[in-house]
């Protein structure tokens, strides 16, 4: 029996208010066979859409609305009747969330009448004007001017004391006011056991303790969304109240299926459609790209594109991409689409992407197809530095209404929930993250981490910290921006959705994640930012400075065999995409040799191919050790190009819709649950249809297990061969600059950083290692940003025989020049198949003043400045000329960038810190201060201070002064352990510059070792790593003993224990990359 | 010449945590600046060092070399309680003690320079207690003791500093203690040795010194930093730089400590001196047991000890008077007057309110002693000329003085209001030291008056059949005509879950009596009455 509708629910996206999920109370109503419920979350519709597909599931309608936070501090509850009084609502928190600080909304009153066309207005509760003492007259009246006959005074009952004489109030103004009163309640949860979960959130949210919280939480369990009968309980002495919330609900007809999309329409020249103009700027396209003649299957490729864009009218939209595209060129940013785009011949003929899909043989259908019916995806890398500049355009090209960016909702994963559920019960924060950390970052919270952490599980507090922070898991807790993407619209998208203010300025925001946005078929423009393009685009442009020559993506020479020897030896440290370590230790097994062994590359090292056992098979196969077979004949044409075995997304698509005969729409659902990264269970479903068609169809059963595996492995993280093939095409650019212009390649890899694998000190180390000369921070030099100069008589470092300040030298301690003198002998061995006679060797890299460590952009300016002036005399002159506060002047004392002003480098810092103190300029008269002795830094102390300093040394690698003793202690050199042959034991001490530990490697940790010859990959089994885990984890220098193992020319070393080789001076500290 | 020792108890707050948690001894335990996984680590024990755990580092970053690291913050008030509680352990074997302690709360820790990673980080030095130059080395744990003379009374002066730290490490610390003859030396010696060392000459400590790595001394952390850049990495070194370069480079308290270290500033000890409180003792010649002889007797001991209170320029804020009785033993007795004062008639009075409800005690009284808790004397010249008002809360509270001599110190009490939803939570006792102005809020209607129980009356329970009604407060009042209800209270789960039905229930004679049912008990309960 249809009793009332529920017309004032707050969920989780009311944001630590509500305690329960919006699908939660949509199911909850449906079994208590309400028929309508409204959701009207605190200043937002945040949960619409979930509610939305569940209501649509559940067959309840729902009402959309919100609690508005008006200016005075009280509230008003909001209906939407129609789409037009959808628009208002969403218009009207627009303007609440815009001009207010993230997090808070406030409205006016007039705001609140001039939307009121459509809307329904219940006024009530206990944070309303109208329960309250002061007579709110003239509110009252423009309420009922704007809203007339919607407007309602909402008698909420609680069972608390206090709402007796709150509602006789609400009673007799609504009866002075002719407002007629309807019941209800807040329900701020589905059912009343999750009362304690909404106590901890409001916890949470006002930052206090639940002991102390008092009034702050609410004073009862009568928040629960009432069975029909216990609402008409609840007011059994007004049957027209509960009956008027089914009046309500019927004259609520407004659902978010109304919602009619269109995708802003670009301006177009006179006399065309979008359709026709898109037409012609494909064939312009097509004519660059494919050089005059469009051959007859590239021709019937745009054609049957161009139909399905316009059938679906999605022209708009690629017009809209060919714009930014077309921006970035003009401003001269660096951008490449990615992802499923590079299916489509139309997005590289509009220059959106960079691979031809035709020649590649690549699935249209992936990226768009008429049966899926879901608009397109295209995202665009853009080089990082300039990703804003895009994105600000962006904003002003649509507006701020019509363009906005979309939100990402931070959810409570394990540790989150553990630490503020665990802080609002009072437990120490110290202890909350001794726990947190022992639990896995997506995996549910273990009572086993309590007991690791000595807490006891059984402790009454620990027990409810437990079932609470499992309960909260997956919980809205605050809204985020996502990296990119952009929701824009033909209409204001503030009608379509509230906007709000982000955390970083200039930035707003859409209250729907990209979810919500598929889910209505909206369409996302993602801008995504990319280190290796903003590498390329300075490595362009320090190429025509310093060569002449100007080099584009497209324009690079291809196939070039020089950088393709280089890639199979594995010489691809900062190398996009194949530079790790396991990257490394697959090139030479691999092999690449044309760019479509790039793409495999690219995507054979990822979890999905490794853990569906995929990769073994592919390299035997491709070294002609095991025939190419498929496990059925219908399979041939779906992993021909891949010899048989699944590499790519799309091809486990295919396979499941051939071999497992999966619908068009059972393999969307496959995608879709593939790309639901980690969200537990959705794969799983899959299992049991996927291996049993298989075996129907005849394919054995280990290979449908196999299969299932990947699919698995894909979940967690893999390649669509298309998003493959554009990262391929930018790691090839960068290997070719690498191989042919390293030290163009060097220097634009460290003004690119942080971005890629590994640090400025590997990199640098690198560098020298293929005959790069690294000069070192100099002030009276270096720019900001590191820069090539031209050599005069280079030394081994590229530190010796420069001039520095009027003809004077750089001093170099002896022991550094007998180390460069190694490492040159060095470098003549290793440099032999390297380009550095080429035309780079003339030019040596200057690091930048941007590698000294605590050094602000703003020091520079005043140093550029002041040295652009004069050039400086004494460290005192700097000081005085540039006002550098004290910690920059000692700074780059320390770092040795005053050498040329003064030689010691611990005598400038003396220098340094004084003039720096100084309150003035010393008069010529003053008596001169005493310059005291300090011992000069020996090489090993030199190297020290430049990692400490800057990060990397110039001058030489930390373990170059201890090599002598090394070898004295039998210890080989990296290069001496790459040439050991397997199964040897050997004992090796290196720099730790990496560990890794991935998720797919059954607790496997990787290590890479450095020395001034090279990298030792290290294996750590977890027996090993457990035992000696404190040092694996902390030593920067490390002794390891195990046994090498060889094999396709790949060099591991598998530890079987770790030592702390304390006997030799501790080198420099370096900075490692982990990833964990 | 003159001698003095050093006792250092390294880590201190470190030790204090220890002795808080016993059992983290055998877990990686730290010291935190404050409770949140980016406190950074002050203090950490042995284990927590063997897993590369260092002062400096955010707890968070020292929970991922060890994750068992136990931490906690030691706050200032326990370590100052400690000192003064180790000052007075300390007096037992000198009369003169400096302890290097807080006066001044410490100043906010700043984040740990990345530089000085792996260092001790020295705990927030506070202001020494006389605000002198020897701030440098104030570290909480470190105390300077006079040894003059004291060779007499323990045979030696290497067998007095063996009794000190012997006495130390019984009372469960880690100490070491320094015999010399400067602050410095003996400061620099004691942070860089274990145990008990005794030194022979001024110029052997001086040479010592000298060996004495920089960094175990309380240097502000960007001056030790710099230093040990410099390559100065002993007492000696430092000593060896030109005193005006220190104090251009390093600050004027840099400066400081290098003339300390260097001699040319000598900073004699300046023990604590312990504040004593004035005090009266009478031992009387037979056991008394009547109440106004005993007055009497106090009032001969009251002149000459409010003479005393005067001569520091204090007032009396509080005096205790102990009664030592024949039989029955000892017996404290607190009487606090309105406001400080040194009126002896004033006091008497009150002393003759409390005594005055036993006219005969229970026991003969053999000694009185009284003992005064001083506060400082203010200037009242102010309130000479301030308006007198109409409500003359100095008499109220002399009043209420009266009250709480005569009654004892509960009976004077006021209620504060508390935000809690249960009756009996939103409101607390809390004793009335003193009356306030009256701030009454206006009151636009005349509202019920709501009385209610200290404990709530258990009810009996209802009868299945009422055919006389719901009788809830017997046959007098009748039967309940009209109940409105039920009102919800249900929370505290996290502790002791509640959960009332409250009602008000009218019965037949006009009362109106606010009830509840206790869903937990199963029973029904009298909450008060509205009026």
């Amino acid at each position: 029996m249809n009793v009332y509708a529920p017309l004032w629910c707050k969920s989780g996206f009311s944001f630590l208010e509500g305690a329960s999920h919006p699908e939660e109370l949509i199911e909850a109503a449906a079994q208590h066979g309400i028929e309508a419920l409204a959701l009207t979350d605190r200043d937002g519709v945040y949960g619409a859409v979930e509610a939305h597909v569940k209501s649509r599931e559940m067959g309840v309608k729902l009402i959309l609305g919100s609690e508005v936070s008006i200016d005075d501090g009280s509230t008003l509850i909001l209906l939407a009747a129609s789409r037009c009084g959808y628009g208002n609502l969403c218009t009207l928190i627009t303007a609440g969330r815009r001009r207010s600080e993230k997090g808070q909304s406030r409205v006016g009153w007039r705001e609140v009448y001039e939307h009121a066309q459509d809307v329904i207005a219940l006024w009530g509760g206990d944070r309303s004007l109208l329960v309250g003492e002061a007579d709110p007259f003239f509110v009252a009246h423009g309420l009922k001017e704007a809203f007339g006959d919607r407007l309602y005074a909402l008698a909420a009952r609680h069972r608390r004391a206090e709402e007796v004489r709150q509602e006789a109030r609400l009673r007799q103004r609504a009866a002075k006011w002719g407002i007629p009163v309807v019941a209800g309640h807040e329900v701020l949860y589905h059912k009343p056991a999750r009362r304690e979960l909404q106590d901890v959130l409001t916890a949470i949210r006002q930052r206090v303790k639940l002991v102390d919280a008092g009034k702050l939480l609410k004073p009862n369990d009568e928040h629960a969304l009432k069975p029909p009968h216990a609402f008409a309980r609840l007011f059994e002495d007004d049957g027209a109240a509960v009956a008027r919330t089914l009046e309500i609900a019927s004259r609520c007809s407004f659902s978010l299926a109304e919602i009619r999309y269109r995708y802003p329409s670009e301006k177009l020249p006179s006399g065309t459609t979008s359709a026709r103009w898109l037409h012609e700027l494909t064939l312009r396209g097509a004519r660059e790209r494919y050089g005059g003649t469009v051959s007859s299957e590239a021709t019937a490729q745009l054609e049957r594109e161009l139909d399905l864009i316009e059938e679906l009218d999605y022209c708009g939209y690629f017009l809209t991409m060919w714009e930014i595209v077309g921006f970035c060129r003009e401003r001269g940013i660096l951008c490449q689409g990615r992802g499923s785009a590079a299916n489509s011949a139309v997005c590289y003929c509009l220059g959106i992407t960079a691979v031809d899909p035709v020649a590649l043989g690549l699935l249209f259908e992936r990226f768009l197809s008429r049966e899926r019916a879901e608009p397109p995806d295209i995202d665009l890398d853009i080089e990082h530095d300039r990703r804003e500049e895009v994105i600000q355009w962006v904003y002003v090209k649509y507006g701020r209404s019509h363009a906005a960016m979309v939100a990402n909702v931070i959810r409570y994963r394990s540790r989150s929930a553990v630490r503020d559920v665990g802080k609002a019960l009072g437990l120490s924060e110290t202890t909350l993250d001794r726990v947190s950390k022992l639990l896995s970052a997506y995996g549910d919270v273990d009572p086993a981490a309590f007991a690791q952490a000595g807490l006891d599980p059984e402790h009454p507090v620990h027990r409810h910290v437990l079932r609470l922070a499992s309960e909260v898991l997956d919980f809205p807790r605050h809204l985020s921006i996502h990296p990119g993407g952009f929701l824009l619209g033909h209409e204001p998208v503030a009608t379509l959705v509230p906007i709000e203010n982000a955390s970083m300025p200039e930035r707003t925001v859409i209250q729907w994640d990209k979810d919500s946005l598929e889910e209505l078929g909206l369409f996302k423009v993602d801008l995504l930012g990319l280190g290796a393009l903003n590498q390329l685009h300075k490595g362009f442009e320090l190429l025509e400075k310093h060569f002449g020559k100007r080099c584009t993506l497209a324009t690079i020479p291809k196939d070039d065999p020089a950088t393709y020897d280089m890639i199979c030896r594995a010489d691809t440290v900062g190398v996009f995409q194949i530079e790790s370590r396991a990257q490394m230790a697959m090139l030479p097994r691999l092999k690449p040799r044309t760019y479509y062994d790039l793409v495999i590359e690219v995507s054979i090292v990822r979890p999905g191919p490794i853990t569906g056992g995929m990769v073994h098979p592919y390299l035997r196969r491709r070294a002609g050790l095991e025939p190419v077979v498929y496990p059925h004949a219908c399979l041939e044409p779906v992993l021909a190009k891949t010899l048989g075995v699944p590499l790519f997304q799309e091809q486990v698509i295919r396979l499941a819709m051939v071999a497992a005969n999966y619908t068009p729409g059972e393999a969307d659902q496959l995608r879709r649950d593939m790309a639901a990264w980690r969200k537990s269970g959705r794969i799983e479903r899959h299992h049991e249809r996927l291996v049993r068609r298989m075996t129907e169809k005849g394919i054995a059963p280990e290979f449908a297990e196999r299969v299932f595996e990947q699919i698995r492995g894909f979940g967690e993280y893999g390649f669509p061969e298309s998003h493959a093939a554009s990262f391929a095409l930018i790691a090839y650019a960068t290997a070719w600059m690498r191989r042919h212009h390293p030290a163009v390649f060097t220097c634009s890899l460290l003004n690119a950083q942080p971005m890629g694998f590994y640090s400025a000190a590997t990199i640098v180390e690198d560098a020298k290692r293929h005959g790069v000369a690294v000069l070192s921070v100099d002030v009276l030099r270096s720019e900001w940003d590191c820069t090539l100069e031209g050599a005069t008589s280079t030394g081994p470092n590229g530190t010796s025989g420069r001039s520095s300040r009027g003809g004077g030298t750089q001093l170099r301690d002896d022991a550094v020049a007998a180390l460069d003198h190694g490492a040159a002998k060095l470098r003549t061995a290793t440099a032999a198949d390297s380009p550095a006679s080429n035309s780079t060797s003339t030019l040596a890299l200057r690091m930048g003043l941007r590698y000294v460590k605590g050094l602000g952009e703003g020091d520079w300016k005043k140093i550029e400045a002041a040295r652009r002036a004069k050039p400086f005399a004494s460290v005192e002159d700097l000081v005085v000329r540039t006002r550098l506060d004290e910690g920059a002047v000692a700074r780059l004392a320390e770092a040795g960038a005053l050498s040329g002003l003064e030689p010691s480098r611990r005598g400038a810092l003396w220098a340094a810190k004084g003039a720096a103190r100084a309150a003035r300029p010393p008069m010529a008269l003053e008596r001169e201060e005493a310059k005291p002795e300090f011992d000069g830094l020996d090489a090993f102390e030199t190297i020290g201070w430049d990692y400490r300093t800057t990060g990397h040394s110039p001058r030489g690698h930390p373990l170059a002064p201890l090599r002598e003793r090394l070898r004295a202690r039998r210890l080989p050199d990296a290069r001496s352990v790459a040439s050991g042959s397997h199964g040897r034991r050997i004992h090796y001490a290196g720099l730790v510059i990496c560990r890794q530990r991935p998720g797919t490697a059954s607790g496997v940790v990787f290590m890479t070792l450095e020395d001034e010859t090279g990298f030792v990959n290290v294996v750590v089994w977890s027996r090993v790593y457990e035992e000696y885990r404190v040092l694996v984890k902390t030593s920067s220098f490390l002794g390891v003993t195990g046994k090498l193992q060889v094999q396709d020319g790949v060099v591991h070393l598998v530890a079987e224990k770790f030592w702390p080789p304390r006997d030799l001076l501790a080198p420099a500290e370096v900075e490692s990359r982990d990833f964990h | 010449m003159d001698r003095m020792a050093c006792v250092d108890l390294p880590a201190f707050p470190l030790q204090l945590l220890l002795r808080r948690h016993p059992e983290w001894s055998v877990h990686p335990a730290a010291v935190v600046e404050s409770d949140r996984p980016q406190g950074v680590v002050l203090w950490t024990n042995e284990r927590a060092r063997e897993s590369g755990i260092r002062a400096g580092m955010r707890y968070a970053a020292g929970l991922s070399l060890a994750p068992g690291l136990r931490a906690a913050t030691v706050p200032e008030n326990e370590i100052r309680d400690e000192i003064a509680s180790i000052t007075e352990r300390l007096r037992q074997f000198t009369p003169h003690v400096e302890p290097a302690w807080y006066k001044n709360p410490p100043p906010g820790a700043s984040p740990p320079d990345p530089a000085t990673r792996g260092r001790r980080r020295p705990f927030p030095r506070p202001a020494s207690p006389s605000g002198s130059s020897d701030s440098l080395l104030g570290e909480p744990g470190v105390f300077w003791l006079d040894a003059r003379g004291l060779e007499r009374l323990f045979g030696s002066l290497d067998e007095w500093a063996a009794c000190v730290q012997a006495d130390l490490v019984r009372a469960g610390y880690r100490a070491t203690l320094v015999l010399g003859f400067s602050r410095f030396g003996t400061y620099a010696l004691a942070r860089s040795r274990r145990g008990v060392h005794v030194l022979g000459s001024p110029a052997g400590e001086s040479d010592a010194a000298r060996a004495v790595p920089l960094d175990r001394l309380a240097l502000p952390p960007p001056a030790r930093e710099a230093l040990t850049k410099l390559g100065v990495t002993t007492v000696g070194r430092f000593l060896d730089l030109p005193a005006d370069g220190i104090g251009a480079r390093f600050g004027p308290e840099v400066r400081q400590l290098h003339r300390l270290a260097s001699g040319d500033l000598a900073i004699p000890l300046q023990p604590e001196r312990p504040d004593v409180p004035a005090l009266r003792r009478l031992v009387l010649d037979h056991a008394e047991d009547d109440a106004g002889r005993i007055v009497s007797r106090i009032e001969t001991l009251l002149e000459p000890f409010l003479e005393e209170i005067s001569r520091k320029a204090r007032l009396l804020a509080e005096l205790q008077v102990g009664f030592r009785f024949e039989r029955m033993g000892d017996h404290l007795e607190s009487i606090r007057p309105a406001a400080p004062t040194l009126d002896a008639k004033l006091l008497l009075e009150l002393i003759r309110l409390r005594l005055e409800a036993v006219r005969r005690l229970p026991d003969g009284v053999v000694e009185i002693v009284l003992v005064a808790r001083e506060v400082e004397a203010t200037p009242r010249d102010r309130e000479l000329f301030a308006e007198r008002k109409r409500r003359d809360l100095e008499v109220a509270n002399r009043a209420l003085a009266r009250v709480r001599a005569q009654l004892g110190d509960e009976a004077v009490a006021r209620v504060q209001l508390r935000d809690g939803h249960l009756p009996e939570a939103r409101f607390a006792w809390e004793p009335l030291v003193s009356l306030g102005e009256a701030r009454p809020r206006p009151v636009d209607e005349a509202r019920l008056v709501r009385r209610i129980h200290t404990r709530p009356v258990p009810l009996p329970p209802r009868e299945r059949h009422e055919p006389d009604g719901w009788m809830l407060r017997g046959l007098e009042q009748g039967p309940v005509v009209r109940v409105l209800g039920p009102y919800v209270l249900s929370g505290g789960w996290w502790n002791r879950p509640v959960h009332r039905d409250y009602h008000f229930a009218e019965t037949k004679d006009g009362e109106l009596l606010w009830v509840y049912y206790d869903r937990s008990r199963r029973r029904w309960f009298l909450q008060g009455r509205v009026e």
